[in-house]
C-alpha cells in the first residue's frame, strides 16, 4: 500500500462517483462509469487483492459497460422528472444520507487495514494460509479457498450468474426471436444505415483470438497466478460480444447458436454439482474432493482434490462465458437476435 | 530506483487527474468518452508500475494483459451506440431546443 | 510486434554474454531515458486534451500522444525488469509479456480512437472554425 497513490487514486474515485451522478444524460453518467472501475481496479490492486483486481478488470472493462450501454440503447437516454419523483426521491434521499451516516458511524469499530490480531486473520484465514500448500498443493491461496474449502459459495454464485442470464434471456425474448431461435435461419435486415468499419473488423479479427488464447491461460493457470474460471470466462465472453459488435450477432451465431449457449449455460453448473455429486455418492461429504481418489487410486486425496479445482474452474468458466453472451445478446438486440448493438 | 518508479506513478496520476477534467467538463458525450479512454490506456501503465514497485510483476503483468486486451471494447460499443442513434444530446433535451427556437 | 521482440531478444543476448558493470548501468540509463521520454509525451498529451479547442484536435492529441506515451514507458519497464537481478527464464518471459501488452495496446488504442472519432463525425459534432467563438473571445 503506497499512500500516495491511495490519496489520488481515492479523490480521483469519488469524483467518479458524484460526476455520474451529477450527469443528467445517462450515456455520459455510464461512461464515467468506465473510468470508476479502471480506477476501483487500481485501488485493489495497491491493497494487494490481486484476484479481485482482475475480477475487477475483466468485468468492468469487458461486460458491465457494453451491459449499461446496450440497455441505454433501448431504453430512454434522460431520466424524466414528474412532481411525485420528486418527492418520493427527496424522502429517499434523507434515508440514503441517514444510512450513509450510520454506516460511517460503523467505520470506526472496524479493525485497522492488515492487522494482525484481527478476528477474520486468527480463525479460518490462518488456517488456510498455512495448510492449503500441505492439503491441496495450490500455490495460489485464493483460488483453494475459492474452489475448495468455500466451494459451496462459489458454487450458488455460478446458479447466481445462471438463474441471472436465463432470467434475462426469458423475460426479453419476443414472439418473432423465439421463431428465429427455433428455425435457426437468420435474415439480414439492415434497418439502420451504419457504416461498416474494415478498421474495426481487422483489428478485432487480430484480437479476438489473443484474448481467447489468454483466457484459457487464465482458466488453466489459475492455480499459480491471478485468475480463475470467472475471470477467464468473462473474457472469453467479453471476445464473443467484441466479435458480434464488430460483425453482428448472426456471424457469431453461425458458431455458437443461442441453442448450444443455453446447453453450455446448464452444463457448467452441472459440472459443478456433479463433481459434489460424485463425492457424495463416493461417501465424502458434499464437494469434498479428496472422496475422489477412491475413483482413480493413481491420484492420491492431495492430486484429486489439486485436479478437481481444475474441473470446477472449466465448469464456471463455461457458465460464465455463456451467461455473458446471453445476457449480451438478450439486451443488445432487445430479444429479437438480429443485430447487436 | 523504487523511489524512481513511485515518482512515475505519481505524475502519471496527476496528468490523469488533468485528463479527468475533460471527463468531468466535456461539453459532448464523445468528450468524455476520449477521457476515459485515455485513463484506461494509463490504467494499465500504472499496472505495471504497481508491480514494479511490489517487487511482483510477474503476478500483475497478467492483469495488465486482460486490461490491454478488454480496455477498447467499452469504447468500440460505445461509438456503436452513437453511429446508430446519430444523436449527440439526450432526444427530450433536443426537443425542447427545437421548439425554444 | 516483431521488431518489439527481436529488440528484447537482442537486449537479452547483451546481458547474458557480457557480464560488465557498465551494460547494467547502460541499461538502467535507457530504461530511466524511456521512461521519461513517456512522461513527456503523455504530459502533452494531457495538456492537448485540455487546451484543444474542439473534440477532433483533442482527438488527435490523446490518440497519439496515449499509444506512444504508453509504448515507451511499458519499453523502458521491460528493459528495467529484464535489468534486475541474474538473467532467467521467468525474467524473460515476464519480459515478453509487456511486449505483449504493447502489443495489444498497439492494436487497441488507435481502432478505439478511430472508432470514437468516427461516431463524433456521425454524430455531427461541431468543429472548430476561424469564425466560431473561440477566436472571438481572445479578441
Amino acid at each position: 500500500m503506497i499512500w500516495q497513490f491511495d490519496i489520488l487514486l481515492l479523490t480521483l474515485v469519488v469524483v467518479c462517483g458524484f460526476v455520474s451522478l451529477w450527469i443528467k444524460d445517462l450515456m455520459g453518467a455510464v461512461i464515467v462509469f468506465g473510468a470508476y472501475s479502471f480506477l476501483m481496479c487500481l485501488v485493489w490492486t495497491g491493497m494487494g487483492a490481486v484476484d479481485v483486481a482482475f475480477t475487477e478488470a475483466a468485468v468492468g472493462a469487458g461486460v458491465s459497460t457494453i451491459f449499461f450501454i446496450a440497455t441505454v440503447f433501448h431504453t430512454s437516454r434522460t431520466i424524466r422528472y414528474n412532481k411525485w419523483d420528486l418527492s418520493t426521491k427527496f424522502f429517499s434521499s434523507i434515508i440514503c444520507i441517514l444510512m450513509g451516516f450510520f454506516l460511517m458511524v460503523a467505520i470506526g469499530d472496524f479493525p485497522a487495514w492488515g492487522d494482525a490480531l484481527s478476528p477474520v486473520n486468527n480463525n479460518v484465514a490462518k488456517y488456510y494460509l498455512e495448510n492449503s500448500m500441505e492439503e491441496t498443493k495450490v500455490p495460489n491461496v485464493v483460488t483453494s479457498v475459492l474452489a475448495d474449502y468455500r466451494a459451496f459459495d462459489t458454487m450458488f454464485e455460478t446458479g447466481v450468474v445462471f438463474v441471472a442470464s436465463l432470467v434475462i434471456f426469458t423475460l426479453l425474448l419476443q414472439s418473432d426471436g423465439r421463431k428465429k431461435l427455433m428455425k435457426s435461419a437468420f435474415q439480414k435486415v439492415s434497418f439502420l444505415n451504419v457504416s461498416e468499419s474494415l478498421i474495426i473488423r481487422k483489428a478485432c479479427g487480430l484480437m479476438v483470438p489473443f484474448m481467447q488464447l489468454f483466457a484459457l491461460y487464465v482458466v488453466v493457470h489459475g492455480h499459480y497466478s491471478p485468475g480463475g474460471g470467472f475471470q477467464g470466462g468473462v473474457i472469453l465472453g467479453a471476445s464473443l460480444i467484441l466479435l458480434s459488435m464488430a460483425y453482428d450477432i448472426k456471424k457469431v451465431f453461425a458458431r455458437f447458436h443461442m441453442k448450444f449457449m443455453i446447453k453450455s449455460l446448464a452444463v457448467g453448473v452441472l459440472i459443478f454439482a456433479g463433481i459434489g455429486l460424485i463425492c457424495l455418492i463416493l461417501g465424502g461429504n458434499f464437494l469434498d474432493y479428496s472422496a475422489l481418489s477412491k475413483l482413480f487410486p493413481s491420484m492420491g486425496s492431495i492430486k484429486s482434490r489439486y485436479n478437481a479445482m481444475l474441473w470446477v474452474e472449466v465448469g464456471v468458466a463455461l457458465t460464465v462465458m455463456s451467461g455473458m453472451f446471453a445476457i449480451y445478446t438478450s439486451l443488445s438486440s432487445n430479444g429479437k437476435f438480429e443485430e447487436g448493438l | 530506483m523504487v523511489n524512481f518508479f513511485i515518482f512515475v506513478g505519481i505524475i502519471i496520476l496527476i496528468l490523469m487527474m488533468v485528463v479527468f477534467y475533460r471527463v468531468l467538463k466535456g461539453p459532448t458525450v464523445m468528450d468524455r468518452l476520449l477521457g476515459v479512454n485515455v485513463i484506461g490506456t494509463k490504467a494499465t501503465v500504472l499496472l505495471v508500475v504497481m508491480g514494479v514497485i511490489f517487487e511482483r510483476v510477474d503476478m500483475f503483468v497478467d492483469i495488465a494483459i486482460g486490461y490491454g486486451l478488454l480496455n477498447f471494447i467499452a469504447s468500440i460499443g460505445a461509438a456503436k451506440y452513437f453511429q446508430h442513434h446519430k444523436v449527440l444530446q439526450p432526444r427530450s433535451q433536443w426537443e425542447e431546443d427545437l421548439t425554444k427556437s | 510486434m516483431i521488431l518489439n521482440i527481436i529488440s528484447i531478444l537482442f537486449f537479452t543476448a547483451i546481458l547474458y554474454f557480457s557480464s560488465s558493470p557498465l551494460v547494467f548501468y547502460l541499461l538502467n540509463g535507457l530504461s530511466i531515458c524511456l521512461i521519461l521520454l513517456g512522461l513527456f509525451f503523455f504530459l502533452g498529451t494531457s495538456i492537448g486534451v485540455i487546451r484543444f479547442p474542439d473534440f477532433y484536435t483533442r482527438m488527435h492529441a490523446a490518440g497519439k500522444g496515449d499509444t506512444l506515451s504508453s509504448i515507451l514507458i511499458l519499453f523502458g519497464i521491460a528493459l528495467f525488469v529484464l535489468n534486475t537481478g541474474t538473467l532467467s527464464i521467468g525474467l524473460v518471459l515476464v519480459c515478453i509479456k509487456i511486449l505483449l501488452i504493447i502489443n495489444f495496446i498497439f492494436i487497441g488504442s488507435p481502432t478505439a480512437t478511430h472508432a470514437i472519432m468516427d461516431a463524433g463525425y456521425g454524430t455531427e459534432v461541431k468543429h472548430w472554425t476561424n469564425d466560431s467563438e473561440g477566436i472571438k473571445k481572445k479578441k
